[in-house]
């Protein structure tokens, strides 16, 4: 019973932690552009099928793990391969941005669902173009599980869910680390904040809106990216669940802050898998997220960290 | 001047009620649009055109219609509309396949009332809530419902609920039964015919209820609300009720479109009804039609549904045909497809008269190009090489 609660709330720290890493993304982006990315769903699935493309070559580059510690250094190059893949999304993002996004900051809220909702059908296809319309699987999942984690505490789970639950916390830290540490994060929440002081004080609002919306792009890419090394494929309808579960993420936590994220991801991800391994609902178990949402904006309609523009 | 005709700024107006006068021109133009929905069974029959898909697009536009009156007037975007259209088609499912009703009539009275009481539960919730809020509860909402239903016995899961009953398709007000027995048309293509002609009488008399609702007192308060939602408080408008009461109407647009969609498609699944990105296609009809237009959102109903369902006939790759065609409606048409095509003829007539006007487009598109190209540059050598 413990074991399995255990096992249960290891799931849920999983799910929670692959819908941070998209949702983070979606939720600085918001937060510091005001835009509500409906293609973030995409750049998610884009990164999956780029990992594919990328870890399969790499991972072709290196000999079959034989031991324990040939296994970490497989994991350690498929790392770097998501870590690759999500890298190409930041070109990606900046594009996007500069030659989409910009021109429809001043027009009314609607238009930037009806552009992100065009370049959602425009990403589909070109994924289409790229890896067709089959799912694509890096079949590096069973690999990654001869990585020893859960062995060394006496009970066996797959160990390719803690390294994601381990990738998830160093993202979320630096992440926290970059915007209240660096001089760049600070500029960005600054831009956030006050978008004409920071005018005025020097600083590029253009540039810091494209770094934003690529860093946006890079996260929800290698979250893409983690999910496609685990063992389901990267398939073209891939993107859509993660993007309306994003939605829920950045609401339960408040619009913009990244600490509410996190939190909210965590919540989301442990109680969906809570509901049917823990308290036996499995009819309720896409309802779970959404019913939560409902609560906490009818109870408390800025989230659990709500700012509005600034990022926590 | 008789009843119908008033003279107004030295121009006749026809005044088919009272409030609602139109020049000779609309008038030609509101001739015209009626005539093509009732020719629409006959053009289809003589050209590629299907018959079906606009028969949906005019129900989906229908729903849009609903949604534009929360959006235009009180500034709402709801991103949950879904839930009454489905809610309208789970309606009629459930009556035939579960009581056995096989009255349209009743079905469709069942659809509104089903949806009505969802969007006076959900508008009573949602009512106090602005901008992304508002939208993101509304989706809330729309998805729990999709997940209830998904995962419900009582809705057969996914596979969804047959609209038949004992395999016979509900009758509509005995009208396709009279026609099969006095002219011996084939039973499918009288049913088709008279359920499109009944929606699009559905759909005439809806469009005069919105007009009539948009141009009531009630209709201004709304528009005050959307404009500032403090002040319209402090001129004495019940603020959050008429919102609720709003919020219902609209539903209710989805409630009768999703019930005549059922009864078109005589069968529903949860996923091309309540999933949320249908809620999304409802509020881009409407925006692709043009928001401060009437009935733009059916014209962005068929333009959207024609291009979704039928494009991947013509092009391998139809979702990318799809966004070109929405981001080309962002950048070249911004009040949408209907609401841009007083500016465009007006530029054409001044084009036409004045033909050194097209010269100087030409030279300013070419700078804004340059000018565009040059910012590109130098922020790549500014990404590069850094800032010195």
């Amino acid at each position: 019973m413990v074991e399995s609660l255990v096992a249960h709330t290891l799931n849920g720290l999983y799910y929670g932690l692959i819908l941070f890493m998209i949702a983070s993304g979606m939720t600085i982006i918001f937060g510091v552009l005001g835009i509500l990315n409906l293609a973030h769903g995409e750049l998610y699935a884009l990164g999956a099928f780029l990992v594919f493309s990328i870890v399969g070559f790499l991972t072709g580059l290196v000999a079959e793990p034989t031991g324990h510690f040939t296994a970490i250094i497989f994991a350690v190059v498929v790392l770097l391969g998501s870590l690759a893949a999500a890298a190409v999304l930041l070109p990606v993002g900046a594009t996007l941005e500069a030659i989409f996004v910009r021109p429809i900051y001043e027009r009314e809220d609607v238009y930037q669902l009806l552009l992100t909702y065009a370049l959602l059908l425009i990403f589909i296809d070109v994924m289409k173009f790229g890896w067709g319309t089959s799912p694509v699987n890096t079949t590096v999942y069973s690999t990654l599980n001869e990585v020893p984690t859960t062995e060394l505490v006496g009970f066996s789970y797959p160990s390719y869910n803690i390294i994601v639950i381990l990738v998830g916390t160093v993202v979320f830290a630096w992440l926290v680390w970059f915007f209240d540490r660096t001089k760049t994060g600070r500029i960005v929440r600054a831009t956030a904040i006050n978008r004409e002081m920071s005018t005025a004080i020097g600083v590029s609002t253009d540039r810091t809106f494209t770094l934003v919306f690529a860093m946006g792009a890079f996260f929800a890419g290698f979250g893409g990216a983690m999910a496609s090394i685990g063992p389901g494929p990267a398939f073209l309808e891939m993107g859509l669940d993660p993007l309306v579960l994003s939605f829920v993420i950045i609401v339960i936590g408040g619009l913009g802050s990244l600490k509410g994220a996190f939190v909210a991801a965590i919540l989301v991800g442990v109680i969906s898998r809570w509901t049917v391994g823990v308290f036996n609902l499995p009819q309720l178990e896409l309802a779970a997220p959404f019913i939560l949402m409902a609560i906490i904006l009818l109870l408390k309609p800025e989230g659990l960290y709500g700012t509005w523009g600034e990022i926590e | 001047m008789s009843r119908f005709l008033v003279e107004r700024d030295g121009k006749t107006h026809f005044r088919p009620m009272k409030g609602l006068e139109l020049t000779a021109g609309q008038v030609v133009l509101t001739l015209l649009g009626i005539v093509a929905l009732f020719a629409v069974p006959d053009i289809t029959s003589a050209t590629a055109l299907s018959f079906s898909i606009i028969h949906q697009g005019i129900l989906f536009g229908l729903a849009a219609v609903g949604l534009n009156l929360l959006l235009r007037h009180t500034e709402l975007v709801s991103f949950g509309h879904a839930a009454f259209f489905g809610a309208g088609a789970y309606g009629v499912a459930v009556l035939s396949s579960h009581y056995e009703v096989s009255s349209g009539f009743l079905l469709l009275l069942g659809a509104i009332a089903v949806a009505t009481v969802l969007a006076l539960v959900i508008g009573y919730l949602v009512a106090g809530y602005l901008d992304i809020y508002f939208a993101l509860l509304t989706l809330a909402f729309n998805q729990v419902l999709f997940a209830f239903v998904l995962q419900s016995g009582y809705f057969n899961y996914n596979d969804g609920l047959s609209v038949r009953v004992g395999g016979d398709r509900p009758s509509l007000l005995g009208i396709d039964q009279w026609l099969v027995a006095t002219l011996g048309t084939d039973p499918i293509t009288a049913y088709n015919y008279t359920l499109y002609y009944l929606t699009v009488v559905i759909l005439l008399v809806m469009l005069v209820v919105t007009w009539k609702i948009v141009n009531s007192p009630f209709g201004r308060a709304l528009d005050a609300i959307g404009q500032d939602r403090t002040r319209a408080q402090f001129i004495g408008i019940p603020v959050d009720r008429y919102v609720w009461i709003a919020f219902t109407l609209s539903g209710i647009y989805g409630g009768i479109a999703g019930g005549l969609f059922a009864l078109l498609q005589l069968h529903v699944r949860p996923e091309p009804v309540l999933f949320v990105f249908v809620s999304g296609e409802i509020l881009f009809m409407a925006i692709l039609g043009g928001i401060g237009t009437l009935v733009g959102p059916i014209i962005g109903g068929i333009v959207l549904i024609y291009l979704l369902r039928l494009a991947r006939f013509y092009v391998e790759y139809y979702h990318a045909l799809t966004g070109i065609v929405l981001l080309l409606v962002v950048f070249v048409l911004p009040k949408g497809m209907l609401g841009t095509l007083p500016e465009i003829s007006a530029g054409l007539d001044r084009r036409r008269q004045d033909p050194t006007l097209l010269r100087d487009d030409v030279t300013t598109i070419g700078a804004s190009i340059r000018e565009r190209l040059y910012r590109a540059v130098s922020t790549v050598r500014i990404i590069i090489f850094g800032v010195k």
